[in-house]
């Protein structure tokens, strides 16, 4: 069979909807379903992947040339960060062999194909309003995921999830019909060109619209109040999804909205404001929280923060740093999520102080929560050392001290916070509890993320060299604008 | 220009709606008329006056007298997407309702930051 870009969002699509058709015959059959289809589309990605490297892979779809048509754009960014999905949706399905036990798993199984589909779409296409449509199925199939357990507060938060994300889309559809009726095209590469005919305070008022629309999906600061009730209400795996790959697809496209249309300096400074704020009111409300995940929900909003700033700082090597930091959350975040889900499980409740000495009880799972914290603390042999000591370089190349003290101050503050719940699993006295096992497939899962997060502290610079085309693909759009309409001279 | 003034005030109508309702289904149905709203909006940026439909259906038509089809085909995703969330926005009001017997936003909130 052809490998073309275009099976990453076909095929998720078509196992979700087989799913429900093969429950009927077989309930067993239908957990092994999303396993073969991350494994297979990870071969398609990785087999992909050098040809992405060495020119950008565009798909026209349904025969219509752009700017006319809908294309996929397979450059060095897409293949990036769909193997990098492929890699950690193949784990966290591990993760859920077993931890979907309650529900009927044939939804949960459905739903999370759905929003691999969204998300891998949003990291392809080409075009600004297929962009809204995908990130519509993301957004649906995420308020679904979050009110999965049916208890009192997934609903709640779900409804509130709900109640943001439909603004955020009303803003991003907004945005669509303002950019349609100053430049009557839609195809992105298009829009780059002919934006620049559009006057200021038009692009101006596009700009808001875009960064409100889609910063409530990446947790930028005033528009992240759903993420601390999504994460810690929803199933343990959907949490490592949202922090995964929800969150960072979103990210990528406000990036590429950005760097395709609004490249102007004023515009880095807004978001490296935003960035700034996000990582200290993040990592600030973190740490007087008392229950685990809502604590990681907000170390998450601080760690898309420390992204942010990396990315608007707008240099090559910044936003190598920033892809970097980028793999790092995915993977430590998805660690941590995993073992704290086990751990609130073992101790049954779901606040900090119910943790007490269970690091002797539960020796595996607090090892692993334990290895998470320090990795992504960024202590050295692990890769969260290096995510930061990057940033901070690239911060301090371009002279922004004042950043470079508040990264390293919220750094402090993320010590804090997470040296006490290790001290809680290590050194308080232990309260009797009754012992369950943690599944093998969990431990799996757990096992593969530690390993992958040592390789990346050891080899660092590895994956730095497949992170400068993918950071030359995002910061020169004139390469992306060619790859699609051919050359055009600006 | 009348067209763009009646859309945004539905858009603000429906805002108004989700802001300041208490109840959960005025809320659900705030939703729905924001939706609405964007939809007219993206129309009437389409709209040609004294247009027809986008379909050669006599042979004398050009395209200078047709409508813009593209906002067309935009709305057109754009209402299932928003009956899509309307559906699970009130899939979720049922269950809320279920667990805590009452549709007052205010009685409900417990999850703060």
């Amino acid at each position: 069979m052809n490998l073309t870009p275009v099976q990453f969002v076909a095929i998720p699509l078509f196992a979700a909807f087989l799913i429900p058709i093969v429950a009927k015959i077989s309930k067993e059959a239908v957990k092994y379903i999303p396993g073969i289809v991350f494994l297979y589309l990870a071969y398609v990605a990785f087999t992909l992947f050098p040809k992405a490297l060495e020119k950008p892979i565009v798909e026209i779809i349904a025969g219509f040339k752009p700017p006319f048509g809908i294309v996929l754009y397979f450059g060095p960014t897409a293949a990036f960060l769909v193997s990098m999905v492929m890699v950690v949706g193949f784990v966290i399905w591990l993760y859920s062999f077993k931890f979907i036990i309650r529900e009927p798993s044939e939804k949960y199984y459905m739903l999370f194909m759905m929003l691999i589909t969204g998300a891998t779409g949003i990291m392809l296409t080409g075009d600004v309003f297929n962009l809204f449509v995908f990130f519509e199925i993301t957004a649906i199939a995420a308020y679904s995921l979050t009110a999965f357990l049916r208890d009192k507060d997934g609903a709640e938060a779900a409804f509130k999830y709900l109640l943001i994300g439909s603004f955020s889309s009303t803003f991003f559809l907004l945005a669509i019909a303002l950019i349609y009726s100053n430049t009557h095209t839609l195809n992105m590469a298009d829009l780059a060109v002919k934006m620049q005919n559009v006057d200021v305070t038009t692009k101006l008022f596009i700009l808001i619209l875009f960064i409100s629309g889609l910063g409530i999906e990446s947790e930028l600061f005033p528009l992240n109040g759903w993420a601390p009730d999504a994460y810690s209400q929803a199933p343990t795996p959907v949490a490592a999804v949202f922090a995964g790959i929800v969150v960072k697809a979103s990210l990528y496209a406000l990036l590429r909205l950005v760097f395709l249309m609004f490249n102007w300096s004023e515009v880095f400074y807004l978001l490296l404001v935003l960035g700034v704020i996000t990582m200290l009111v993040g990592e600030m409300s973190a740490m007087r929280q008392h229950q685990i995940k809502r604590m990681l929900a907000f170390s998450s909003i601080g760690q898309m923060g420390l992204i942010v700033i990396a990315f608007s700082i707008a240099t090559v090597p910044s936003l190598q740093a920033g892809f970097f930091q980028m793999v790092n959350h995915v993977l430590i975040k998805s660690l941590l999520f995993f073992s704290a889900g086990y751990l609130v499980f073992h101790s049954g409740s779901k606040d900090i102080s119910a943790l007490d000495g269970l690091g002797k009880e539960k020796p595996i799972t607090s090892f692993f929560f334990a290895f998470g914290a320090l990795a992504i603390l960024g202590l050295p042999p692990f890769s969260g050392f290096w995510g930061k000591m990057f940033i901070l370089m690239a911060a301090g190349n371009s002279h922004l001290l004042l950043v470079v003290v508040l990264i390293l101050i919220s750094g402090i503050i993320e010590a804090v916070y997470y040296l006490r719940v290790i001290s809680r699993l290590y050194f308080y006295k232990e309260t009797t509890k009754e012992v369950r096992r943690t599944p093998v497939s969990g431990l799996v899962a757990m096992g593969i993320l530690t390993v992958l997060i040592i390789i990346l502290g050891l080899y660092p610079n590895t994956i730095l060299a497949y992170l400068k085309p993918a950071a030359n693909d995002l910061l020169h759009r004139t390469e992306y604008i060619n790859a699609v309409l051919g050359q055009i001279h600006l | 220009m009348i067209f763009y003034v009646t859309s945004i005030l539905v858009i603000l109508i429906g805002i108004y709606a989700v802001l300041v309702k208490k109840n959960l289904i005025k809320i659900v149905i705030g939703l729905s008329i924001v939706d609405s709203g964007v939809n007219l909006l993206l129309i009437s940026i389409g709209y040609v006056k004294h247009g027809t439909a986008p379909i050669f259906s006599r042979p004398d038509l050009t395209a200078a007298q047709m409508v813009d089809p593209v906002p067309q085909a935009l709305v057109l995703t754009a209402i299932v997407i928003g009956l899509g969330v309307t559906a699970v926005a009130l899939a979720l009001v049922i269950r809320l309702y279920d667990h805590h017997k009452t549709m007052d936003i205010n009685k409900i909130r417990k999850l703060k930051w």
